[in-house]
C-alpha cells in the first residue's frame, strides 16, 4: 500500500462547498438544516487535523458521504411537502433565513 | 443544426431564472418551478461546458456596478445576521474595502459558504482557483461584474 | 473557464439521478425537435425545454411534484371519529367541542395562515416515531432497486451478497450496546421483542419457575405480554414508582423470589423520558440469578447503553425510533450465559431459531445503518438535543402552574412531559393543529383515558390530563423550538382564560375547599 497522500486545500474547500450546495438543495425543512449544521460542524472539527493519513480518509469517506447527500437532495426534491408553520414559503426570503 | 440547440438551452436558462425571480404568483407555480428547475439544471449541466463557447463572445456585462455592490453587500449582511459566529454577526459595516477574514472574520471555510451564497444570488459558478483569490467584497463584485453569467 | 467544475467522481454520482438518465435518452429527439421550441420563448414555462422534448418527462410537466398534507382535514376526521367513539361521559367531549367551536375563531388568528409561512406542523412527536434519515433512505434504496437476493440462499451470488450486508448491519445493532453480532435477533420491531421475551422467557422455564416482575410504567406490550402470563399460570408482581418515575431498588430485590424467572423493567420511559437505574438493577438480578430484560426502544443509541457493563439479558430494540424504516427492531439475546427462550413462531430456523421467517434485508440494512448513524453521531446529537431540551424546559416552565414529569436528573433530554393547570390536555392538542404532540403514548392516545405512567407517578387524573409530551430529535430545529414556546405560552393563556377554574385561582379561591355537585 502506498502512503497516503493528504488532500490539498483547494480540494477540502471544494468539497465543502459541495456539501453545502447539496444541503442547500434539500426541499425537507430539517434534512436542510441537518445537513447545513451536520457538513458545518464535521468540516470546522476536523480543519485543525494534520496527520495525512487520517485527512486522507475522512476525505475519502466525506467523499461517499458526498455522493449519498446529492442523491438524497435529489430524492427530497422529488417527493415534496407542504411547507413547515416555521419556514418562509418564498424561496427569496428563505435565503436571508438560512443562513447560519 | 447544434448551434441551434445550444442556444436554445442557454437562451431558456435565462429565462428559466428570469421567470423565478419575476416571481410566478401563485403558490403551486412557484413551487413547480422550484422544483423542476433544479431537474432542468441537472440536466443542463453536461452542456453547459460547449455551451459557453457559443455565447462568451457575444453577451456582454449586463449588471452595472452599483447594483452588483448593493446586492452583494445584502447577501453578507444576510448572511451575517444569521451567524453564530459573534464577530460575524456584529458586522453592520460592510462596503468594498471589506476584508472576508480581517474585517468580518471569516474562516476559510465561512468565506466558501458566503460565496455559496453570492453564487446563488447571481446565479453564477464561481470556479475554485477564482474563489480561492477573492479576499475582498471589492474583489468579488468586480469578478461578478466581469462574469457575462450573472444576473 | 468551465462552467460546472465537476469531479469525475461527482458526475458519476449525478449519472444515478434519473432526471439525468431520462434527459441522455432523450437528446436525439431533442435535435430534431429543438426549432419548435424557439418560437415558444415566451412561455415561462419554457424551463423545461430540453424535458418537454420527452414523452416521459412531458407527462411530469403537467403533474405537480408537491404530495400535499391536507392537515386540518385530517385533524377534522379524527376529532368526529373519537367523538363519535367517546366512551367518556358525555360532559367531556361536549367541552372539547364547545372548545372547539369557542376556540376556532381566536385560534385561526394564533394559527399562521397567509403569512408567508407553510402550513405543515412542526414534528414534536420523537417518542411516537422519528422521520427517516435520509441516509438511511440511500442504503435501503440499494435493496429495493438491485440487491433482491434472499440473505438465506446459499447457492448463488444474489443470496451471498444480501447476506453479508445483513450480518454488517447484525454488526452494527450489536456495536452500540457492546453486544457481540451473533447476540442480535431481527424481529418485526420491540412490541415483538417483548413479547418473545415475556411469553418465551416464562414459557422456557414453567416447569420450575412462575414468577414474573415487571413494573407499572412500562409499555403497554410489555404490561399485556404480562397479563396474559397470568392467565398461563404465572404470577406477575407489578413494581410501583415514586413521584420521579424511578422504582426503589430495595422493593425490587424484596420482589424476587426463588421462582422469580424474569425482571422487566424499561430503560426510558416513553411518555417521560425517565431513565431507570440499569446498572443497579442487573446487579440486583446478577446476584439473584434471576433474568434481567430491558425494552430499551426509547433508550437505544440514545442513552449510553452497554449489556455486559450494566448485566442485561434480554434488551428490546426498534429501528423507527433511531430515524430508522418502520417495522424492524431487534432483541439482543445474552449467549453466555445463554438465555433460553421458546420462539413465538415455528418455522425454518431463522435467527438461531428464535424468530423463523426470512428477513427483510431493506428494513434490516436500514436499521444497521440507522444504528451506526446513532453510533457515529452519539455525541453531536447528544448535545443538539440538550441544547435545545433545556431552552423548552426553561421557555415552558417560565409560564404559571407548569411542571415539568418525572425526574429531572435522570431523564433522557429528549423527551420533556409538562403539565399545564387549569388546562385540558387534549384541548390545548386541539388548540396546537400547528404543533404534531401527544399526551402520552401513541397507542392510548386514541382513548381519552388519562396516562397511566403518570398516574403510577401520583399525579390526579386533572393533571394527568393536562399533560403534554414534547419529543426533540437529531432534526429538530432550534427555530422549531422557538415557535413551540411562544405557540404554547400563547394558547396555554388563551385556555385558561375560558376556564372557570383559573378564574378563581385568580381570584385566589383554594380549589381543594370547594365542593362540587355530581351530575
Amino acid at each position: 500500500m502506498t502512503a497516503a497522500i493528504a488532500p490539498t486545500r483547494r480540494q477540502v474547500l471544494s468539497l465543502y462547498k459541495q456539501f453545502i450546495k447539496n444541503a442547500n438543495q434539500f426541499n425537507n425543512f430539517n434534512f436542510r438544516e441537518y445537513f447545513l449544521r451536520k457538513s458545518r460542524a464535521s468540516f470546522k472539527q476536523n480543519s485543525t487535523i494534520q496527520d495525512a493519513e487520517k485527512l486522507s480518509k475522512l476525505y475519502q469517506d466525506a467523499k461517499n458521504d458526498l455522493s449519498a447527500l446529492k442523491r438524497q437532495s435529489v430524492i427530497s426534491q422529488m417527493y415534496t411537502f407542504d411547507k413547515l408553520v416555521v419556514e418562509p414559503v418564498d424561496k427569496e426570503e428563505r435565503k436571508d433565513i438560512n443562513k447560519h | 443544426m447544434l448551434r441551434t440547440i445550444f442556444c436554445t438551452a442557454s437562451r431558456s436558462n435565462v429565462i428559466m431564472t428570469k421567470a423565478r425571480t419575476r416571481a410566478a404568483s401563485t403558490l403551486v407555480s412557484r413551487r413547480f418551478i422550484m422544483a423542476m428547475n433544479s431537474n432542468t439544471q441537472s440536466i443542463m449541466r453536461p452542456m453547459a461546458v460547449s455551451m459557453r463557447f457559443y455565447s462568451a463572445d457575444t453577451a456582454a456585462p449586463k449588471l452595472n456596478k452599483d447594483e452588483v455592490t448593493r446586492r452583494v453587500v445584502d447577501v453578507i449582511k444576510a448572511f451575517s445576521k444569521g451567524s453564530t459566529n459573534p464577530t460575524v454577526a456584529g458586522t453592520t459595516d460592510v462596503n468594498a474595502d471589506t476584508l472576508f477574514h480581517k474585517d468580518l472574520g471569516l474562516d476559510s471555510l465561512d468565506t466558501v459558504e458566503l460565496l455559496v451564497a453570492v453564487e446563488e444570488e447571481f446565479d453564477i459558478e464561481i470556479p475554485d482557483k477564482v474563489a480561492d483569490e477573492l479576499k475582498s467584497v471589492g474583489e468579488t463584485i468586480d469578478y461578478i461584474v466581469s462574469n457575462a453569467d450573472a444576473n | 473557464m468551465l462552467r460546472y467544475t465537476a469531479t469525475p467522481f461527482l458526475r458519476l454520482s449525478s449519472s444515478s439521478c434519473a432526471a439525468s438518465l431520462a434527459s441522455r435518452r432523450t437528446l436525439p429527439s431533442l435535435v430534431s425537435r429543438s426549432n419548435i421550441i424557439i418560437p415558444n420563448t415566451k412561455n415561462k414555462r419554457l424551463y423545461s425545454a430540453v424535458a418537454a422534448t420527452s414523452p416521459a418527462v412531458k407527462v411530469a410537466k403537467d403533474i405537480s411534484l408537491e404530495t400535499h398534507t391536507d392537515t386540518q382535514r385530517a385533524a377534522k376526521e379524527t376529532q368526529e371519529a373519537r367523538s363519535a367513539a367517546a366512551t367518556t361521559p358525555l360532559s367531556k367531549s361536549s367541552i372539547i367541542d364547545e372548545i372547539d367551536t369557542s376556540g376556532t375563531t381566536a385560534l385561526n388568528a394564533a394559527y399562521q395562515e397567509n403569512t408567508g409561512f407553510g402550513t405543515r406542523p412542526i414534528y414534536m412527536d420523537m417518542q411516537a416515531t422519528t422521520p427517516t434519515d435520509p441516509r438511511v433512505l440511500d442504503t435501503m434504496l440499494k435493496f429495493l432497486t438491485g440487491l433482491y437476493g434472499n440473505p438465506h440462499s446459499n447457492t448463488h451470488s444474489y443470496g451471498w451478497e444480501t447476506h453479508k450486508e445483513v450480518e454488517d448491519a447484525r454488526d452494527h445493532v450489536a456495536k452500540l450496546i457492546g453486544a457481540n453480532a451473533k447476540e442480535i435477533i431481527f424481529t418485526s420491531g420491540a412490541t415483538e421483542s417483548n413479547n418473545m421475551v415475556i411469553k418465551g422467557v416464562s414459557r422456557f422455564y414453567k416447569n420450575t419457575k412462575k414468577h414474573i416482575i415487571t413494573t407499572r410504567t412500562e409499555h403497554k406490550c410489555v404490561l399485556e405480554a404480562a397479563r396474559a402470563m397470568i392467565n398461563e399460570g404465572f404470577e406477575v408482581t407489578f413494581l410501583n414508582v415514586d413521584e420521579q418515575g424511578l422504582i426503589n431498588l430495595k422493593e425490587l430485590e424484596d420482589a424476587i423470589r426463588p421462582d422469580t424467572c424474569l425482571v422487566s423493567v424499561m430503560a426510558v420511559n416513553n411518555e417521560i423520558g425517565v431513565i431507570q437505574p440499569l446498572k443497579e438493577i442487573g446487579n440486583i438480578c446478577k446476584k439473584k440469578k434471576v433474568y434481567f430484560h430491558t425494552d430499551a426502544a426509547q433508550a437505544y443509541g440514545k442513552i449510553k447503553l452497554d449489556v455486559n457493563d450494566m448485566n442485561i439479558d434480554l434488551l428490546s430494540i426498534s429501528s423507527h425510533k433511531i430515524y430508522g424504516p418502520m417495522g424492524i427492531g431487534g432483541l439482543y439475546v445474552r449467549r453466555r450465559p445463554r438465555v433460553r427462550l421458546e420462539p413465538l413462531l415455528s418455522g425454518g430456523g431463522q435467527e438461531r431459531g428464535l424468530r423463523s421467517g426470512t428477513l427483510a434485508p431493506p428494513l434490516v440494512a436500514g436499521f444497521g445503518r440507522a444504528a451506526k448513524l446513532m453510533y457515529d453521531e452519539f455525541e453531536s446529537d447528544h448535545e443538539h438535543i440538550k441544547r435545545l431540551s433545556d431552552k423548552l424546559v426553561k421557555g415552558l416552565l417560565a409560564l404559571d402552574h407548569t411542571n415539568l414529569n418525572g425526574s429531572a436528573d435522570h431523564r433522557y433530554p429528549g423527551c420533556v412531559n409538562v403539565s399545564f393547570a387549569y388546562v385540558e390536555g387534549e384541548s390545548l392538542l386541539m388548540a396546537l393543529r400547528d404543533i404534531a404532540l401527544s399526551s402520552g403514548s401513541a397507542c392510548t392516545s386514541a382513548s381519552l383515558e388519562p396516562s397511566y405512567v403518570l398516574h403510577a407517578l401520583g399525579r390526579d387524573d386533572v393533571l394527568a390530563h393536562s399533560s403534554i409530551r414534547f419529543g426533540i430529535g437529531r432534526f429538530t430545529t432550534e427555530k422549531e423550538v422557538d415557535y413551540v414556546i411562544k405557540a404554547i405560552s400563547e394558547r396555554v393563556q388563551f385556555l385558561r382564560n375560558l376556564s372557570p377554574l383559573w378564574e378563581m385561582v385568580q381570584e385566589g379561591i383554594d380549589l381543594d375547599s370547594i365542593e362540587w355537585s355530581g351530575h
